[in-house]
Formats: C-alpha cells, structure tokens, sequence
C-alpha cells in the first residue's frame, strides 16, 4: 500500500470548499494543496480510466493541477466544483492523451506500440480490469458517460466525433463488459 | 426493455456506483509546486517531445553553422557526396515503403489510424528534410530522417504481421 505525506497546513483541515477555493483564487498555495489534497484520487481515477496506464495517469493528473492553478479563477460556483473539476480532467487528460500519440512519441520511443494488458490484482475480475479491455475510444465513451455522467453531445464534442458513433461506442462498451460479466 | 436486458443493465450500475478510487503510487504534489511556483514546464510530463524535437533541430543546424564559421575558408563549397546520401536514402526508402504496402495490400492491419501515423512520420520526415536544405551535410539530422524512415518501416510491419507471428 502506497503512503503519501502531505504537508497540507491543518489550518485548511475541514475548511468548506467553497471557502477553500476563494483562499485558492486568491492565490494561496496551502489551500491549493489541501484542495489537491481532497480531489487527488479522484482525478487520478478518471486519467486511469481514460488513459488506461498509471503512468500516464500520474502525468495527467499532475497536468490538471498545474493547468487547474490558473483555470481556476474561470470557475464562479454556478456549478459543483467537483462536475467542474472532473470535466476539466477529462479535457486535459484527452488533451494530453492526444499529445502522447503524435509522431514524435514514436520517434524517440522504445516501443512503438505498447500493449496495456489488463491489470488483474486478484482472483476476481473487478469492473475496472474489464473497462481497461475495451477498445480505446469505447473505453473513453464509457468512462465519461456511464461514470462521468456526460452527454453524449458533450462527449462527441470533446473527442470531435458525431453524436451517434458516441451513442454507438457506449453501446459497444456495455454489451462487451455485460458479455464478460456474464463469462467470469 | 427486455427483462434480462434490464437486470444487466442495473447489475452494471450497481458495479459502477461502487467503483474504487485509485491512488498514484508516487508523490505527484511536488512536480506540481515546483512547476507552479517556478513557472516552468512540467517537469514530470513527457509532453514537451514537440520542443525537444524542434531543439534538437535547432542545435543542430546551429551547431552545424557555428563549424561552418569557424572553419570559414577551409570549406570552399558544400560536400556534394552527402546529397547523394539523402538521395540514396530518400530512394531506398521510398522503394523498400512501397514494396511493403504492396505485400501488404490485402492485408488486415491490426489498428484502423496506421496510414494517419504513417502521414504523421511523413510529415516528421518532410520537416526533417527542410532542415536539411541550410545543412545537408548535418549526420544527426541525417540520423534523425533514418529513424523517421525506420520508424515507417516498422509501423507498416508491425500492424500487418502481429507478433504471434513474427516470433
């Protein structure tokens, strides 16, 4: 089990978020580590699941929160800080998804084409094991529509494909994981 | 809906609302701070290949120059052997990457974006080669277009024969 030691000041400890963030817009760094603090796991899920690599996961997240640093001030509260946060990791994670296959990756790497197998940690297949299996782009449909709760008009716009392939992607992805389900 | 439909559907909820949280297994704060108050690129992020790229263009057309300069009159006029060396290299290339995509023709490639990442490495190559008109007697640009050509080469083999078969 992975420990980590924050040295996020106390003084932020079980300050409201909304508190929290106004501290962060105005520039405070401990603030902004006790926000770090509370959504880190989250965001680092979500690249997980999109990216389907821990490594590239841990890049990403560290991505959001450097990009979130300034981002933040765009956000005013009309919504939760937490739907806001996790569109803007999705953005960036997509965003830096795109990056990491252009052709300079293939120019200077080792392997061409990694393969991620799936990871299973023990007897059981967890929901997880079974999501990093799809294809890429069903993969990063399901994560944002059945966990993320996105729209499909959302999603095709993030990934700049029409509404139905999104449609169509989700549907693929949920009948694949439903059929491996029903095989364990 | 059908019946069964809906159970799976509903069992498939009830595995999404129970959904763990993952931890990074290393401490991502620091690189975060540091990229923060330093204003700097991340220095964790290997997102920064475009730049590393375009420096080593950079220094090696500038390095190139800076022999050029130094050397002054001691180079009269430019090695014309190294441009029959990107000529070489350009032709053989060209033949040993069309021969592939014949063999391969009728061929099932194993991912649908293969031909927009070989574009990708066509336009690397193209890049490469406009770097070479102000140095075309530069090696490491030289090697630079080799491993572009290499690169193609394996992309074309690798998403036609899948390992199984090549072992």
């Amino acid at each position: 089990m992975t420990v980590h030691v924050y040295q996020a000041q106390p003084v932020f400890d079980g300050v409201p978020e909304q508190e929290l963030i106004y501290a962060v817009q105005a520039g405070n760094m401990q603030a902004y580590q006790q926000l770090y603090k509370r959504h880190c796991n989250k965001v680092y899920s979500l690249a997980y699941r999109l990216t389907g690599d821990h490594g590239m996961a841990e890049d990403a997240t560290q991505e959001v929160f450097i990009q979130l640093w300034q981002k933040i001030q765009q956000f005013s509260g009309e919504s939760k800080f937490s739907t806001w946060l996790y569109r803007v990791t999705s953005n960036i994670t997509i965003s830096y998804m795109r990056k990491q296959t252009s052709w300079l990756q293939r120019v200077f790497s080792k392997e061409d084409f990694p393969v991620h197998e799936p990871e299973v940690q023990d007897a059981s297949i967890s929901l997880d094991a079974l999501i990093m299996r799809l294809p890429k782009q069903a993969r990063i449909v399901f994560v944002l529509h059945a966990i993320e709760g996105q729209r499909h008009a959302e999603i095709a716009q993030t990934l700049n494909i029409a509404i139905g392939t999104s449609k169509a992607q989700f549907h693929r992805a949920k009948i694949l994981i439903q059929e491996w389900i029903n095989h364990v | 809906m059908s019946k069964p439909r809906l159970e799976a559907d509903q069992q498939l909820q009830q595995a999404i609302d129970v959904l763990p949280d993952h931890q990074p297994k290393r401490d991502l704060w620091r690189g975060i701070e540091d990229n923060i108050t330093n204003h700097a690129a991340p220095a964790t992020s290997s997102n920064g290949l475009y730049a590393i790229a375009a420096s080593i263009c950079i220094f090696a057309v500038l390095g190139y120059m800076s022999v050029l300069q130094l050397t002054g009159s001691a180079i009269i006029q430019p090695q014309q052997p190294n441009a029959n060396v990107l000529a070489t290299l350009n032709h053989d290339h060209q033949i040993q990457k069309q021969a592939l995509l014949v063999q391969f023709a009728d061929a099932n490639a194993v991912t649908d974006n293969w031909q927009e990442q070989l574009n990708e490495l066509d336009r690397a190559a193209d890049a490469v080669k406009a770097a070479l008109l102000n140095a075309p007697n530069n090696p490491a640009l030289l090697q630079l277009l080799q491993s572009i050509y290499q690169q193609q080469i394996k992309l074309i083999e690798t998403v036609h024969v899948p390992k199984w078969q090549r072992v």
